[in-house]
């Protein structure tokens, strides 16, 4: 007598061989109850000649069941690694105190979850403007920090222990009360996975001046600290909450005047907030099979490490189209059937470990055992996207068995024989073979017209089994699905919550349209027919042509708001353009003119200022500041546009008639965002108005003004310039991203001059709004305006496709223009347009300089995307990544990370 | 092909067990978890690739014995019908630009049940681009070889298309090394008169220009077809029984006249002359001044409309004066017609003499430019190169060419008829495949259908059947084309229907003889198949 030994494979993660042995002692009577009130009981077979056991897998299954027994015939054995993410939250807190002296202050920084954290850090002085960083003086860094360039520092969060014993990440920071230092800006980055963490996208803000007290005003017990996001101070009600009640409690006013006689009104304060970090769990699940040579049965052994509890949810399959059937009784204790489709049984759990583990038996005849682990309602553990498949076909144990004993070895050939003949549905082929000769051994047996029948109708629910397979798989687009890299997919995307106006952040534009578009009177029907294209090419939003009844016929001179016929089709063609876009998975962008609207009636003195249609306002609506149009309304809030009469936003009925049509724009239309023509003709706030109202899912501002020259020859510095473009973003709050006009300039002057050094302003960022505020900015090269057949500013002729080597490999939204997309670049913009996209480039991305002389320009995006433009030389550096040339065009290259 | 599953999916297992490892690596909570997770990974690596070899080594085995088996099912399956052959095109982009086989679980299992459905065999497009993508003269046939080995194994037929065209959906761009060359010099593709170079295949004027790094395109294409002969050759003759030979955008021997048009235009335009290259253009004016019109030798006519626009939009189509019928015209159009059917001549000879030895039969695709038909100057047909208009048949020199060459016809659109035609565009599918067919019939050149490719022509289904089942039917149809909605519920059930009733005709009638002929057949072929299970 012999036994069989299941053992756990705790540790193992191997297939073995099928010679995997026996043991040849110890051969002891042995039971596994494995179905209720059955006995199994093998008996040794002399030619068995087996192995000893491999000793490593003993001691790793040292932890095992009481029962276990040494394997007869383990055919498979294997294990699957199981990756689940889970979001761990924490808190990230923030704490300014008096130091080891009263006159030294500290500011802790720290997190409580684990990870390898960074504190990427630097500080503002005191006449700084803007939003740039310094490095902080020597004495500041802790040890252990390392200089970022020269604008920040990276000090590694020592481990530590909090009071309650808690396993704490802090960094703790000195702070001396003499250096003009205005703030500590700081962001949290998490090395082992790459992460940043920001607060709300921005930096986390310290100030340790009080700004209006320098200023020589003297104020009360004021606020003296803030955790803000730069000049926009969005802060979360939350956030006021806890400083307010904070300032009650701790604020108390003579500690407040000994510290302004410091001319320092700095207060202690210490700020949580939360944090959500995403971290693999590794688990694997082992599943060995063995055949027991008397039954013909076979024992499965499920094993998993998983804790707490999961449920095995199963099926075995006749053949490889893999579906799922529910094997005869008994089954194992604490199963259910689910939906007549198949079993689930909890696993039992393991002693003295983690995880847990069970047993199946399966008949023979069967191809493979299916299943896979259910954890919890929500989450379902898969092999690569599929279900797991153990197969189960007993002929790989073949030839260890028969070079031991012939006489034993026919008698299991014949078998192994009949089983092909039967099953052998591994390899299809056979499948059909057999299909085809039961058939016809049914018409042979009886020639009668009915069984003919019978068996035509038998071949076509077979044909049509075969054709709803293949149509499930024809139909998904992507053939198959990973969950690892769907899961990959958000943890990349930046921890923020998504602003209103700014979409996912993975946004690639096509404007839909060029000048000449209006001509066929049918732009709509024909762009419909590109949808499919477009999308296929990575555009996620299409920016469609301007849709009102216009005064020209491109369309920028709108009437009659709310008439939707306009020379690109009417207003069902535009409906159905629209749908179609988002059959395509693309987003739609209406281009609306808020800045001037032709009028369709003179007033008494033959001015034209009188609109109408369902907006029938009158001189009221039009701005006072344009001699024109005698408009009575307010002076305008911005510039004027001189063609026709401005309107004036200032006005609350002209703000409620807009708000209402733009959000009949949405649902009407089925617009999902905005582009706002000629947004410098009024003031950001209606902007942020309008937004709030319409809830676009991206909306994105033409602020277009002159750069700035010296001598005709184009600054270096365009810091005003984009500065401008900032202060309109500003002004709607942040809620709407504007055209980087002034990236496109830079680009000009940088591709037509060989002065790519311009490409790299002072502190070693982008130069243009994309260097400042990459979230808000909206790359591009050609519109049309300055291309198409006006030509207002065009770009370089001939290296368009260095300008789209930029714009697509840097943070930022790129949009691509039409024209380019539908001309001989289609197939490198379309290459650079799907490295974005693989790489997972966003507009936040990091972005680092690497190279700005006269003739080449290089820079490193994400850590992942190394990019150079310009005919010089450049290699990207050999460490830390590998690098491998991706694409490579006229006067540009593009590595990837390997 | 079964390893090359396993190892795929091992391969991506590895990944992501690399990438597990580097984020368990950091892990500070749990050092010891992490190390053997790092054990485990190493070490279970090699030895399932082992297995997976070994496994795959007894399915070879296994499926031997089988494979004779198949053959004479197949023959049974054949001879049960002798009327027409029905064979299914594969997916376009069955072989991946990288290679692989596209979605080979579901090309599985149509090809299975196409077998079980009683059609003869698949059409698979081989693309140039894919197989010589990388260089000149580098071939990388595996893909295709895989597919061949999967049809060969189900029991199927094979017909290949060589396709030295570029498809625009799904994309299939012609060979990167051509298109680098296209780049400096793009007087290797047609040009239209706007200049507008269409970059799907190349012009027929370099056929025998060296423009592709010293050699001829003809040459390349010689020499791709002898890759593919060698390659292929275990199949040839038996499991392979057609090759097409490509002849010009989407395989069809014809200028790219119309690509201007967006598909779902109702209207079709007449299209444009494409004769505008340098090339074109030169072999014009030699042309023109060696029949003594040197004037006539600048550029093709200056008064034909443009793509979109109708026959009547400008003068050269005018049904009533038209200058079609001036001397110029005659002059242009036969020129225009000749250089196509030398072209085409030069391509089937080259194929029917490469595949003359092989049990493969030679074709060639003509295509059906059946709008405007029903006008005098059928602007179509000229535009795209035939020059056929109501006074003269330009499908006789077209037949001829294909006699010569022994080579058969290929007639896509036979699922189109008038009815279904917006009757704007005078068209007729039907009294044009009559036109050509009465030329090949004359020349006695074979006529196999195709339906175009557009999925779903209304009441397409029908029309096939008429052209199958009637009088002059052909005997051999390719039905485009494998794919979602080839299986889809709105499809698959009528497609059925469809075989079915060209198996039976009269599925009610019962057709004893034809039953006892099958049911001997299928005796003997399942005593064969036991003998062969014996010897196993």
């Amino acid at each position: 007598m012999w036994t069989v030994r299941m053992e756990p494979m705790l540790q193992q993660c191997h297939r073995e061989s099928p010679r995997y042995g026996l043991k040849s002692k110890g051969f002891r009577p042995w039971s596994l109850n494995c179905s209720r009130n059955q006995k199994l009981v093998f008996q040794a077979r002399s030619f068995c000649n087996f192995r000893p056991p491999n000793d490593h897998a003993l001691r790793a299954s040292s932890t095992a069941l009481a029962e276990t027994v040494e394997s007869a015939d383990a055919f498979f054995k294997q294990t699957f690694p199981l990756k689940q993410t889970e979001t761990v939250e924490g808190t990230i807190f923030i704490r300014l105190d008096h130091g080891k002296n009263n006159w030294n202050w500290e500011l802790t920084v720290g997190c409580d979850l684990p990870g390898k954290w960074i504190l990427h850090w630097g500080i503002s002085h005191v006449d700084d403007v803007g939003s740039e960083w310094d490095q902080p003086p020597t004495e500041m860094r802790p040890p252990g920090s390392i200089s970022i360039k020269d604008y920040a520092i990276q000090t590694p969060l020592k481990k530590s222990s909090s009071p309650e014993g808690d396993t704490l990440y802090e960094v703790k920071i000195d702070l001396k009360p003499i250096s003009a230092i205005a703030a500590i800006n700081f962001v949290l980055k998490d090395e082992e996975t790459g992460s940043w963490y920001p607060h709300r996208g921005r930096d986390f803000k310290v100030p340790l001046v009080d700004y209006l007290q320098n200023d020589g005003n003297i104020v009360g017990a004021k606020r003296s600290f803030d955790i803000w996001q730069g000049a926009l101070g969005l802060l979360s009600k939350m956030l006021r909450k806890a400083e307010a009640s904070h300032t009650d409690g701790a604020g108390s006013s003579t500690e407040s005047r000994d510290l302004k006689q410091e001319s320092r009104s700095l207060e202690g304060f210490s700020e949580e907030q939360p944090i959500a970090k995403q971290v693999a769990i590794d688990n694997s699940v082992t599943v060995c099979v063995r055949k027991c040579p008397e039954t013909a049965k076979n024992f499965l052994y499920v094993e998993t490490d998983i804790p707490g509890d999961v449920v095995i949810h199963w099926g075995v399959c006749r053949d490889d189209t893999k579906k799922w059937e529910i094997p005869a009784a008994p089954h194992p204790p604490d199963t259910i059937t689910f939906k007549d489709k198949a079993l689930q049984t909890r696993l039992q759990p393991k002693e003295g470990a983690d995880g847990c583990f069970g047993l199946f038996t399966v008949e023979e005849g069967l191809e493979g055992f299916l299943f896979v682990l259910k954890l919890n309602e929500n989450t379902w553990l898969k092999c690569m996207g599929n279900d797991f498949y153990i197969p189960l076909s007993s002929s790989s144990s073949l030839p260890a068995k028969s070079r031991k004993n012939l006489s034993e070895s026919a008698q299991i050939l014949e078998n192994n024989v009949e089983a092909n003949q039967k099953g052998s549905i591994s390899a299809y082929a056979s499948g059909i073979i057999n299909e085809i000769r039961s058939l016809v051994s049914d018409i042979s047996s009886e020639s009668q017209k009915t069984k003919t029948k019978e068996a035509q109708e038998s071949i076509l629910q077979e044909i049509e089994k075969l054709a709803a397979e293949a149509y499930s798989i024809f139909r998904s687009p992507v053939p198959t699905f990973s969950e690892e890299a769907v899961v990959e997919a958000e943890e990349l995307k930046p921890p923020v919550k998504i602003c209103s106006g700014t979409g996912t952040g993975f946004e690639m534009l096509c404007q839909g349209f060029n000048w000449e578009s209006h001509k066929s009177g049918r732009w709509y029907i024909e762009l419909k027919e590109r949808a499919s294209e477009l999308s296929s090419l990575g555009f996620t939003v299409i920016w469609l042509p301007p849709p009102t009844d216009s005064v020209s016929p491109e369309g920028y001179m709108p009437k009659d708001l709310y008439n939707l016929n306009s020379r690109y089709g009417n207003i069902n063609e535009l409906k159905e353009v629209v749908k179609r876009f988002h059959e395509a998975g693309m987003r739609a962008l209406g281009d609306v003119v808020l800045n001037h609207r032709c009028a369709q009636h003179q007033n008494k003195n033959g001015v034209w200022n009188i609109f109408g249609g369902r907006l029938n306002w009158d001189d009221r609506a039009v701005v006072a500041d344009d001699p024109h149009f005698q408009g009575k309304g307010n002076k305008s809030s911005g510039d004027n546009f001189h063609a026709a009469p401005n309107i004036d936003h200032s006005q609350d009925f002209v703000r409620k008639d807009i708000r209402e049509w733009l959000c009949w724009l949405r649902n009407e239309i089925g617009y999902d965002g905005w582009r706002l023509d000629f947004v410098r003709g009024f003031w950001g706030g209606y902007v942020k108005d309008y937004l709030d109202a319409s809830e676009p899912f991206f909306a994105v501002g033409e602020y277009w003004d002159s750069l700035s020259y010296t001598y005709g020859e184009m600054d270096h510095d365009q810091d005003a310039h984009r500065q401008r473009i900032i202060d309109w973003i500003n002004a709607t709050n942040g809620t709407t991203g504007a055209f980087d006009v002034t990236t496109k300039g830079i680009l000009h002057s940088a591709l037509e001059r060989c002065e790519y050094w311009r490409l790299s302003d002072k502190k070693g960022k982008p130069p243009g709004v994309v260097g400042w505020w990459p979230s808000r900015a909206v790359t591009f090269i050609e519109n049309h305006d300055t291309g198409s057949t006006q030509g207002h500013w065009r770009f370089p002729r001939g290296k368009e496709m260095q300008g789209y080597a930029y714009i697509l490999t840097h943070p930022g939204t790129p949009s691509v223009f039409y024209d380019h997309i539908f001309s001989h670049y289609r197939s490198e913009i379309g290459a650079l347009i799907s490295l974005r996209n693989r790489n997972k480039i966003h507009c936040r991305s990091t972005i680092q300089i690497t190279k700005a002389g006269r003739d080449v320009y290089a820079a490193i995006i994400g850590e992942k995307v190394a990019v150079k433009i310009g005919p010089g030389h450049y290699e990207p550096p050999s460490r830390p990544q590998r690098w491998s040339l991706a694409t490579v065009g006229n006067d540009y290259k593009v590595w990837e990370a390997s | 092909m079964e390893v090359s599953v396993i190892g795929s999916s091992q391969a991506k297992i590895w990944k992501t067990d690399l990438a597990y490892r580097e984020l368990g690596f950091s892990d500070l909570r749990d050092v010891g978890k992490v190390f053997s997770a790092k054990n485990r990974v190493c070490f279970g690596q090699s030895t399932r690739w082992r297995t997976a070899r070994f496994r795959f080594a007894l399915k070879a085995v296994q499926s031997e014995p089988l494979r004779s088996e198949k053959v004479s099912v197949a023959t049974r399956r054949s001879e049960s019908h002798d009327g027409v052959r029905l064979f299914v095109g594969l997916p376009l982009d069955v072989v991946s630009d990288c290679n692989a086989v596209n979605h080979t679980k579901a090309i599985a299992a149509g090809l299975k049940a196409l077998k079980l459905l009683g059609v003869e065999g698949v059409e698979l497009p081989v693309w140039w681009g894919i197989v010589e993508k990388e260089a000149m003269g580098k071939y990388e046939w595996s893909g295709y070889l895989a597919v061949a080995e999967m049809v060969q194994k189900v029991g199927l037929k094979l017909h290949v298309s060589l396709c030295f065209h570029a498809s625009k959906q799904p994309k299939i761009s012609l060979p990167k090394w051509v298109s680098r060359i296209g780049e400096s010099q793009p007087g290797i593709f047609f040009t239209d008169r706007a200049g507008q170079h269409y970059k799907e295949c190349l012009s027929l004027a370099v056929d025998d220009l060296p423009v592709l790094d010293g050699k001829t395109p003809i040459q390349a294409y010689h020499e791709f077809c002898e890759s593919f002969k060698s390659s292929f050759s275990p199949f040839m003759g038996s499991t392979i029984t057609g090759i097409s030979m490509g002849l010009g955008p989407d395989g069809e021997l014809r200028y790219p006249s119309h690509h201007r048009h967006a598909k779902s235009n109702k209207i079709p335009g007449v299209g444009e002359f494409q004769c505008y290259d340098k090339n074109m253009l030169s072999i014009l004016k030699q042309h023109a001044e060696a029949t003594g019109n040197p004037l006539w030798g600048l550029g093709g006519p200056h008064d034909a409309p443009a793509y979109d626009q109708w026959p009547n939009e400008n003068n050269f189509f005018r049904n009533e004066g038209g200058s079609w019928e001036s001397p110029y015209a005659d002059f242009f159009l036969s020129w225009y017609s000749n250089q196509l059917i030398s072209h085409g001549n030069r391509l089937l000879s080259l194929a029917s003499s490469i595949f003359s030895e092989t049990a493969a039969t030679v074709y060639g695709k003509v295509p059906l430019m059946h709008s405007w038909y029903r006008t005098g100057s059928h602007p179509s047909e000229l535009t795209a190169g035939y020059y056929n208009t109501s006074r003269r048949d330009g499908y006789e020199a077209v037949a001829e060419m294909f006699a010569r060459n022994s080579c058969k016809m290929i007639l896509p659109g036979m699922d189109l008829s008038a009815e279904h035609q917006p009757n704007e565009s005078l068209s007729s599918p039907e009294l044009l495949l009559a036109d050509i067919r009465a030329s090949c019939r004359k020349h006695g050149v074979d006529v196999s259908g195709q339906n175009s490719s557009a999925s779903g022509a209304p009441g397409g289904l029908e029309q096939i059947k008429k052209n199958l089942l009637g009088e002059n039917a052909v005997d051999w149809f390719i039905y485009q084309r494998m794919g979602a909605y080839f299986f889809s519920p709105e499809h698959f059930p009528s497609f059925t229907a469809f075989v079915r009733s060209l198996e039976q005709p009269e599925l009610e009638s019962d057709d004893l003889p034809e039953e006892e002929k099958e049911v001997a057949d299928s005796l003997h072929a399942s005593s064969e198949s036991g003998a062969h299970m014996q010897a196993a």
